[in-house]
């Protein structure tokens, strides 16, 4: 240990109390730091995986104007062949394809405007959740049966229920007259309302001969295992496709608003945590101001042997960064072993269940430890705990050796 | 009458690993209105002795009465009261409150007796006239001298009108002629007002002053000299 | 022994000079103080500005803040489950204060189509004047006008409707719903205005027709879905709709907004929590700073405090005077931070522009507009938490201060 680095730390621990307190403040400021970017990244894993991952997915391919205004006319052609092609060329086997229409559903009792989606009951499984969550009877199995599952609530409100018959009044791909009925072989129930009230699928062939759509669909759905494979993949689809008519869109596209709400999510936090660091900074820039003025006989004795006021500077800098070390060390150990462990039980959500439910999301809510969020926070502290010892270190330029060996 | 009575009082402290003797098997009597000299270097006992009287602290074992109170009997709110109201405290430094004009620093023992304010005020500059600062009652004690700050000192010990002063090194600090002001200031308060003086102190000028010099060294009296006269009425006698 | 009242005044100034007597430790706590209660105060506004806004933008969704319904009619609403318009008592309650608007409606869900496409939709057949009260602003109908009265022909569609239906003013669209008996109800009719809303879904899902033409089409007499009530203060309704209730009687649901939205209802929890929660973490980051700064005073003046207690000073009073000082450290602090925030926040209130977050912010069902809402309940929370926590971490240092031995205390170099 250099001459320096120990005087350094003696002097620190001349007022241990003071010390530990500051120290004491940056662990305090870095657990939480890491718990709460921990949950957040937690919370936006379940959000995106909540608000995909019933339907949408995280990529789609659909005709460019389908999208913005998603008329039945804008179709993805020979759209079963196209998501084959898409699952031999990527070997990623989640993809399937899809087609919507809005339709009068009707049961002898009632009848609602409901949006039918569509599917491959083969693949579906693998980019939608909602095959797992049959409460009653089964999914689709054949891809050109005429049977249906829907949610349910709107089973509760249709009055029907497994075996019975769902009549749908709609129009075409070619605004022709389209009606079908099909038989109910399963309920969803997803736990979300909003979900299980608008909810309805049926075999694509079957909703391709209905609704006149003959080899087309609407939108070919991808989901991928990690966030990260979205923009190669993304890239690689939208080169097979080349120059056609036809578009992908990733997530951040097919829901604008879930990024937004993230983004907007993130800023309100950046700024509580902004304030957080720079209370701890005021925690530091005191006590190491405080440290420097009643060293001040003791400095102005080392000025007067030689020693230059930078060297002092850095002696005060070196202080500030040791500090700020432990307060690091300790706060990423203390919160990165809570958040640890609450990752491992996870946090139960049922408070917030209904404001939750906005985003599917249920049940227990498990932070996500990372590198960026054991040490991002706990790393701003530090750079700040330093901002914040630059002013005592610049006072020493001031010192006068004779005026301050006289100082009490 | 006796002022102070103290009966084989033992106190031991420990300092590092070793035990040191603070005072052992002293005794004792202070008659009302002597002016009493602790002398002695340090280490001697001499302070030790002093706090034990003033129920700053307790011995180990031993009797203290000061006055018709047992001493080593009260509790700490009961010793903070006789402090309060019988006993004048003067020490060797840093005997003002920074942060309070001198004005203010003698009404403060008067506040916490519950003083009126307009009392409390009209005391204070008589007090501050008596020990020749008349115009320095709003001067903070940084910006009085040593001696200056000593005389207040003992404006603030006297002003609640206690029976007994108790000063520790009381001129330690301070050149010789604010010493002899000093001294010759006990002096007067003690011929005048019969207040019972006892200063711990190992200045020859002081001691100079007093008809009773008592020595110590490692806890014990090895000498008790009662010279005829008052206080005052000897003169300074070159050591 | 004389009995002494505690001299508070000579405590104060005792407190008071010592505080400024090492004015820059003092000075950045005091702003490290400020810093915190404006946050405090700012996080609290910015967060009630959000959910007033939601909560209101909710209530104009519902609408209302108490609504009537048929038993049924909320798990199933159809047009069987309806009710009849409000007479009688409750048509007297309703007339009077704390209401100030309210709307006998029906509401069933329907399909609208047009040449190239059809939707569900929720079908509402109003009376004009009543939505109006009830807070529809006629202000949002950007083409065309908007229903004459309860016998008024036409329709009125959203933007985003009309956009999706490929459909403009002046076209006919088909209606189709089912009457009491489940026969179906259709009817041909013409798109006479087309509102904008604040949320893109409203837009898309509220069809607005004469009261009495849609009755006549559903083939019902004087019956409505719903009866949806609004007062003054959403925040007052726990207060008044059990009257309500009463003057509906118990054949009917009677049922106020906490309970028709639940996420509504979830936010003003969240938000109480938020706030609680967020003044908390504040403090606690500044109490380590707080205790410090006590810490060091006292123990710079360990010798005073000795003297102080050689002069008879008792130990309680030694805390009196370290506790004092942290008041009058919190209390400046307190007041000036009160203030930056009053400063800094009533120039927001007439809002802040996040559209750029729009799509985020109506998924969670606010407007692109936030407006901070300065509330005397967050100010008086952030003094509270401030004051009894600050006192509380005060009282270490303030008793050790007391716990001092003058003689030792006096003998400290």
């Amino acid at each position: 240990m250099s001459v320096t680095l120990r005087l350094a730390w003696r002097n620190l621990w001349r007022h241990g109390r003071r010390t530990w307190l500051t120290v004491g403040a940056m662990v305090f400021c870095n657990s939480l730091l890491v718990f709460l970017i921990s949950s957040q990244l937690g919370s936006y894993a379940m959000m995106i995986d909540g608000t995909l991952g019933f339907l949408t997915g995280h990529l789609q391919v659909q005709e460019q104007r389908y999208n913005e205004e998603s008329k039945m006319r804008y179709t993805v052609p020979d759209g079963i062949a196209v998501a084959k092609a898409l699952r031999d060329s990527t070997g990623n086997p989640a993809i399937a394809a899809r087609g919507s229409a809005f339709a009068l559903a009707s049961s002898e009792d009632r009848s609602f405007g409901i949006q039918i989606l569509g599917v491959q009951p083969q693949f579906e499984s693998a980019v939608s959740t909602l095959p797992g969550l049959i409460d009653q009877g089964r999914y689709l199995q054949s891809s050109d049966a005429a049977e249906i599952v829907i949610g349910t609530v709107l089973a509760r409100n249709l009055k029907i229920g497994v075996g019975d018959e769902i009549t749908f009044l709609g129009s075409g791909r070619d605004d022709s007259f389209a009606a079908g009925i099909a038989t109910v072989v399963g309920i969803i129930n997803s736990g979300i309302t909003d979900v299980d009230r608008a909810i309805a699928e049926i075999p694509l062939n079957y909703f391709q001969s209905i609704f006149a759509m003959e080899d087309d669909v609407h939108s070919i759905v991808v989901k991928v295992d990690d966030l990260d494979k979205v923009a190669p993949l993304k890239k690689q689809i939208q080169s097979q496709l080349g120059d056609s008519s036809l578009t992908v869109l990733d997530w951040n596209q097919l829901q604008p608003g879930l990024g937004q709400a993230i983004q907007a999510d993130m800023f309100s936090s950046f700024l509580t945590y902004a304030v957080l660091i720079v209370l701890v900074a005021f925690s530091v820039l005191n006590t190491q101001l405080m440290s420097v003025l009643e060293r001040t006989r003791e400095f102005g004795v080392m000025t007067a042997l030689g020693v230059r006021p930078g060297q002092l500077g850095r002696l005060v800098l070196l202080e500030t960064a040791i500090m700020s070390s432990l307060g690091l060390l300790l706060g990423c150990v203390a919160g990165g072993l809570l958040t640890a462990y609450l990752a491992h039980t996870g946090i139960s959500l049922d408070a917030m269940k209904e404001a939750l439910e906005r985003y599917n999301i249920e049940g227990r809510l498990y932070p996500q430890l990372s590198i960026i969020s054991l040490f991002g926070g706990p790393l701003i502290v530090f750079v700040g705990g330093m901002l914040a010892a630059i002013y005592p270190a610049l006072r020493l330029h001031t010192l006068q050796p004779v005026a301050a060996m006289r100082a009490v | 009458m006796t002022a102070i009575r103290c009966s084989q009082l033992n106190k031991t402290f420990t300092q590092g690993d070793q035990i040191i003797c603070g005072l052992d098997d002293v005794s004792i009597d202070i008659e009302e209105g002597s002016f009493v000299c602790l002398s002695g270097p340090s280490g001697s006992g001499k302070t030790t002795l002093l706090n034990a009287m003033g129920g700053l602290d307790k011995p180990d074992s031993g009797e203290i009465q000061v006055g018709d109170k047992r001493v080593d009997l009260l509790g700490k709110s009961d010793l903070a009261d006789m402090r309060l109201h019988s006993i004048g405290f003067v020490f060797q430094a840093y005997n003002l409150i920074p942060v309070l004009t001198a004005r203010e620093n003698i009404e403060f023992v008067m506040q916490i007796q519950g003083v009126p304010t307009a009392q409390r005020r009209d005391k204070a500059i008589a007090m501050l006239e008596e020990v020749g600062l008349a115009d320095h009652e709003d001067r903070l004690p940084s910006q009085l001298s040593g001696g200056q700050q000593q005389r207040v000192a003992v404006a603030r010990a006297i002003v609640s009108g206690p029976t007994l002063v108790l000063a520790d090194e009381p001129t330690a600090n301070l050149d010789s002629t604010s010493a002899t002001q000093l001294i010759e200031l006990f002096v007067s308060l003690n011929r005048e007002r019969g207040i019972t003086f006892v200063i711990a102190t190992h200045d020859t000028r002081v001691m100079a002053y007093c008809p009773r010099l008592i020595r110590m060294e490692d806890g014990k009296i090895i000498s008790d000299e009662e010279r005829t006269g008052k206080s005052g009425e000897l003169q300074p006698q070159p050591s | 022994m004389a009995d002494h009242q505690p001299a508070a005044g000579i405590l104060f100034t005792l407190a008071w000079r010592n505080l400024w007597r090492n004015h820059r430790r003092t000075l950045i706590m005091l702003i490290a103080i400020v810093i915190g209660v404006w946050a405090m105060i700012l996080f609290s506004s910015l967060m009630a500005g959000m959910v007033d806004e939601m909560v209101r933008g909710g209530l104009r969704t519902l609408p209302g803040e108490v609504q009537i319904h048929h038993p049924d009619y909320r798990d199933d609403p159809s047009i069987a489950n309806s009710i009849d318009a409000p007479q009688g008592a409750l048509l007297e309650r309703l007339n009077n204060p704390p209401v100030t608007g309210w709307a006998a409606r029906i509401k069933v869900p329907a399909m609208i189509s047009s040449e190239r496409a059809n939707r569900g939709i929720q079908l509402l057949g109003v009376d004009p004047a009543q939505e109006v009260s009830l807070g529809f602003d006629p202000t949002n109908i950007v083409e065309g006008r908007f229903l004459e009265g309860p016998d008024d022909k036409g329709l009125v569609i959203g933007r985003k409707l009309a956009e999706r239906l490929e459909t403009r003013l002046g076209k006919r669209v088909v209606i189709m719903s089912q009457d009491p008996d489940n026969n179906v109800a259709d009817r041909g009719i013409r798109v006479v205005g087309i509102y904008q809303a604040r949320l893109q879904a409203t837009e898309e899902l509220n069809v607005y027709g004469g009261l009495e033409t849609l009755q006549k089409m559903l083939n019902v007499d004087n019956q409505v879905s719903e009866i949806a009530i609004t007062g003054d203060d959403f925040r007052q309704v726990a207060s008044w709709w059990p009257q309500i209730q009463q003057a509906t009687g118990p054949e009917l649901e009677t049922v106020p907004w906490m309970e028709l939205d639940g996420y509504l209802e979830s936010m003003m929890k969240m938000q109480t929590s938020f706030n609680v929660i967020i003044t908390v973490v504040i403090f606690l980051t500044l109490s380590f700073g707080l205790v410090n700064t006590l810490v060091m005073a006292v123990f710079e003046r360990v010798r005073e405090i000795g003297l102080m207690m050689a002069l008879g000073m008792r130990p309680g009073w030694i805390m009196y005077q370290v506790l004092l000082e942290s008041i009058i450290l919190l209390g400046l602090g307190l007041l000036l931070g009160n203030l930056l925030a009053v400063a800094t926040i009533l120039p927001l209130e007439d809002g802040i522009d996040i559209s750029a977050l729009a799509k985020g912010l109506e998924m969670a069902g606010m407007g692109s507009t936030l407006y901070p809402s300065l509330r005397l309940s967050d100010m008086v929370l952030s003094t509270v938490v401030v004051l009894v926590l600050g006192l509380l971490a005060s009282l270490l240092p303030a008793w050790r201060a007391s716990r001092y031995n003058p003689i030792q205390a006096l003998a400290r170099t």
